[in-house]
């Protein structure tokens, strides 16, 4: 009689763990709060573009044609180098482990979606040997070595811990002078 | 037209400056020290005397840049008025054509020994 006891206080007590258990996992992750939660979550995500982050290339929403893992891609114009689109990176993004330098050469290059000219950071990535994929080798409007600022032939990894070349990236500024 | 004119002269020196400073100085011209100079808060204090007028002209990577005199003074006045509202004399006469045709074509053989007589800190 006693173990009968035991056992029906037991599951009495199983029962009333279990049923506030399950009512407090409901309370905490109800189909509602979810889809509230996932509510939020969207719109932070449509948001986040506004946030006053650092976004070095402003212009990144013009219409393009191309592939970007090809040298003929409109925005390597005057690229010399590696394209960072074939080594795990994007057009203006380094590969993984690779730092991007801050200082650089701007060229222009002329966008066949709307024909006009703009002007494209190529910025080196560095601190990793270099990527051997996809080499390129453009040179509309650069200028010689006695131009440093306007040669592709220069290696731009300066203001990176590293010096070693990577790949490069072609960003967009913004449209070109008029009289360019 | 002629705030038309001066409109367009000062969107075409912003985008000069992209095209031709920005690589190095940055596109807020905070620069990348010690590697470049921020231009920022800093020509505006030494173009109230006439060296400081003639260095930021004659300095290489002014007066080198392919750029026509016209040109190269726009995107001097721009990068005072933009980057140094602060610290810019009150009494400012912007740089002109002529004055940028007379100074850049005095090579500046050693700008940092230059530079160091009327603008020590820096």
């Amino acid at each position: 009689m006693k173990k009968d006891s035991l056992i029906d206080k037991s599951y009495a007590w199983l029962d009333r763990h279990t049923g506030d258990s399950s009512r407090q996992l409901a309370r905490s992750t109800s189909r509602r709060g979810f889809i509230g939660k996932l509510g939020a979550m969207l719109a932070g995500v449509a948001f986040l573009p506004l946030l006053p982050v650092s976004r070095p290339f402003a212009q990144e929403t013009l219409g393009e044609i191309g592939d970007p893992q090809s040298c003929d891609y409109w925005r390597y114009c005057a690229l010399s180098g590696t394209l960072c689109t074939c080594c795990g990176g994007t057009t203006t993004s380094c590969p993984p482990g690779a730092e991007i330098s801050p200082i650089t050469w701007v060229g222009t290059c002329r966008n066949p979606v709307d024909d006009m000219d703009y002007l494209i950071s190529y910025n080196d990535c560095c601190g990793k040997s270099t990527c051997r994929r996809c080499s390129c080798h453009n040179t509309e409007r650069e200028l010689p070595v006695y131009y440093p600022s306007k040669s592709n032939s220069v290696l731009w990894c300066f203001g990176t811990e590293a010096r070693n070349y990577h790949c490069t990236v072609a960003g967009v500024l913004g449209v070109a002078a008029t009289d360019d | 037209m002629l705030v038309i004119t001066a409109f367009s002269a000062r969107a075409d020196a912003e985008k000069n400056y992209l095209l031709h400073c920005s690589g190095c100085h940055l596109p807020n011209g905070i620069g990348d020290p010690p590697n470049t100079p921020t231009l920022r808060d800093t020509i505006g204090k030494i173009v109230a005397t006439p060296e400081g007028r003639d260095y930021i002209i004659r300095v290489p990577g002014s007066s080198q840049t392919p750029m026509s005199d016209q040109q190269l003074a726009d995107v001097l006045n721009w990068m005072l008025t933009e980057f140094n509202s602060e610290t810019l004399p009150k009494n400012f006469e912007p740089l002109s054509a002529q004055e940028v045709s007379s100074s850049r074509g005095q090579i500046l053989a050693d700008p940092l020994k230059y530079r160091a007589r009327f603008w020590p800190d820096n």
